[in-house]
C-alpha cells in the first residue's frame, strides 16, 4: 500500500480522494498548495504524488520544477488530475512527461475515484528503483 | 452554436467561457461525491449512480462546449489525422450506455464491413459523436417516439459521398426539415426540435460545431428504418494499403 500525497485545492473533491484511497488501504496526505506540499515531501518521503496543475499561488509545474531539484525526490512517480482540457495541455505534455517525470496525466473531470485508485496501484509501488521519467538513478 | 460566438462579442464569448470552465468544478464534486457514496453506502447506490451518470452527461456537454466555443473563437480547423471510425462509435456506444439505460433506451453499434481510417480529429470526433450521442438519448425517451422499443444505433456505411458515421433512433420526428428548422432557431426558441427534445437540443448544436471545424457537418439521414443525424468523412488515403 502506497504513501499518498495529494496536492488537490478543492476542498470537496479532496475529501472524495483522500476516503477513496483510504478505502483502498492507502494512507493519504490531502495539501491544498505547492508550499504545503513541499512542506509534506520533506516530513514524510511519499511513494506516488497526484496534484492538480492549477494550484492558488504557484501552479503545479512551478512546484514541480521545485520538487525535482531535490534529489531526494528525483525517483517519486507524478501523475497529474487536471481539470485543464486535454487539448491545451498538449504542448505542456512533453515537459511534464520528459523533463518534470510525470507517469501518467489524468483528466479530472472523467477520472473517476476508480481511475485514481488504479494509478495509484499502478505506479506507487516499486519507485525504489527509479522506474519512472526523471528518476535519479 | 450556428451563429459565430463572435457574434455575441469578445466579452461575453470570454464570460460564456469562463461560465463553463466553472461550472466543470461542481460537475466533477457531484460525480466524484456520489461515485464515492456508491462505495461507502450500497443501499443508496442506485439512486447516486443516477446522480453520477446525469453529471458525467452534463460534463460531456460542458467540455464539448468549451471545445466548439474555442475552435470558433479561435477560427481554427482540428488538425485532421487518420481515424478509426469503427471503433470510435463502439468506444461511443460504451461511454453512452449507462445513460442510456437510465431512459430505458437500447444503445447498438452497427460497424459491419470493413472500412478504412478517415480523417478527423480524435478527441473532437468522439466529443462531437458523444454529444449527440446524449442528446439523441434523451429524444427516443420522448412521449412522441413512436410505439417501438426506444433504441439508438451508433452506424456507419460509405457512400460516393464518404464514410458517413451517424447516431439513428426509434423516434421518428427527426426529419431533414425539422433539423434545419432547428439550426435556424439554435439559440433563439427554448425547444428547437418539437417532438424531438423537450430542452434546447444543445447537444446536436454542439456536436454540429466540432464537426463543422473538421470539414463536416451534421445532416439529417436514415438507417434502416430509423432516423438520426449523421456526418461524411473522407477515408485517410495515406492509409488505404496499410
Amino acid at each position: 500500500m502506497a504513501n499518498v500525497l495529494f496536492l488537490e485545492p478543492n476542498i470537496l473533491l479532496a475529501q472524495a480522494y483522500a476516503q477513496a484511497l483510504t478505502l483502498a488501504g492507502h494512507t493519504v496526505r490531502v495539501v491544498q498548495g505547492a508550499q504545503e506540499a513541499i512542506h509534506a515531501a520533506d516530513t514524510a518521503l511519499p511513494d506516488i504524488v497526484l496534484l492538480e496543475l492549477q494550484l492558488p499561488a504557484h501552479n503545479g509545474i512551478e512546484f514541480l520544477h521545485e520538487f525535482r531539484s531535490y534529489p531526494e525526490w528525483q525517483h517519486i512517480p507524478v501523475v497529474v488530475n487536471t481539470a485543464l482540457y486535454p487539448v491545451r495541455i498538449q504542448a505542456a505534455r512533453q515537459v511534464l512527461e520528459e523533463e518534470l517525470g510525470v507517469v501518467d496525466v489524468l483528466y479530472k473531470p472523467t477520472a473517476t475515484l476508480a481511475d485514481i485508485c488504479e494509478a495509484v496501484r499502478t505506479y506507487g509501488a516499486g519507485v525504489a528503483g527509479g522506474l519512472y521519467p526523471g528518476s535519479a538513478s | 452554436m450556428q451563429q459565430p460566438a463572435a457574434g455575441l462579442g469578445t466579452e461575453w464569448s470570454d464570460l460564456l467561457f469562463a461560465v463553463a470552465e466553472q461550472l466543470k468544478v461542481p460537475l466533477t464534486v457531484i460525480a466524484r461525491q456520489a461515485e464515492l457514496g456508491e462505495m461507502t453506502r450500497q443501499e443508496d447506490a442506485g439512486h447516486l449512480q443516477i446522480v453520477r451518470t446525469q453529471a458525467d452527461a452534463a460534463m460531456q456537454l460542458v467540455d464539448s462546449y468549451l471545445l466548439g466555443l474555442e475552435l470558433l473563437r479561435s477560427q481554427t480547423a482540428l488538425e485532421l489525422e487518420p481515424v478509426s471510425i469503427s471503433s470510435t462509435l463502439v468506444d461511443t456506444a460504451h461511454a453512452l450506455t449507462r445513460f442510456a439505460k437510465q431512459y430505458n433506451v437500447d444503445i447498438a453499434v452497427d460497424v459491419g464491413g470493413r472500412y478504412e481510417p478517415v480523417m478527423a480529429h480524435a478527441r473532437g470526433l468522439r466529443a462531437a459523436l458523444l454529444s449527440l450521442g446524449f442528446g439523441l438519448v434523451e429524444a427516443q425517451a420522448t412521449p412522441t417516439s413512436g410505439r417501438r422499443t426506444p433504441r439508438l444505433t451508433l452506424a456507419v456505411h460509405r457512400t460516393p459521398h464518404g464514410i458517413i458515421a451517424g447516431v439513428y433512433g426509434t423516434n421518428d420526428s427527426l426529419h431533414a426539415d425539422v433539423w434545419q428548422r432547428a439550426l435556424r432557431l439554435c439559440g433563439r426558441a427554448a425547444q428547437p426540435f418539437t417532438g424531438l427534445s423537450v430542452g434546447s437540443g444543445a447537444g446536436l448544436f454542439v456536436a454540429d460545431t466540432i464537426l463543422k471545424s473538421m470539414e463536416s457537418s451534421l445532416k439529417a439521414g436514415t438507417w434502416h428504418r430509423d432516423r438520426g443525424l449523421a456526418a461524411a468523412f473522407q477515408s485517410s488515403q495515406q492509409l488505404r494499403f496499410v
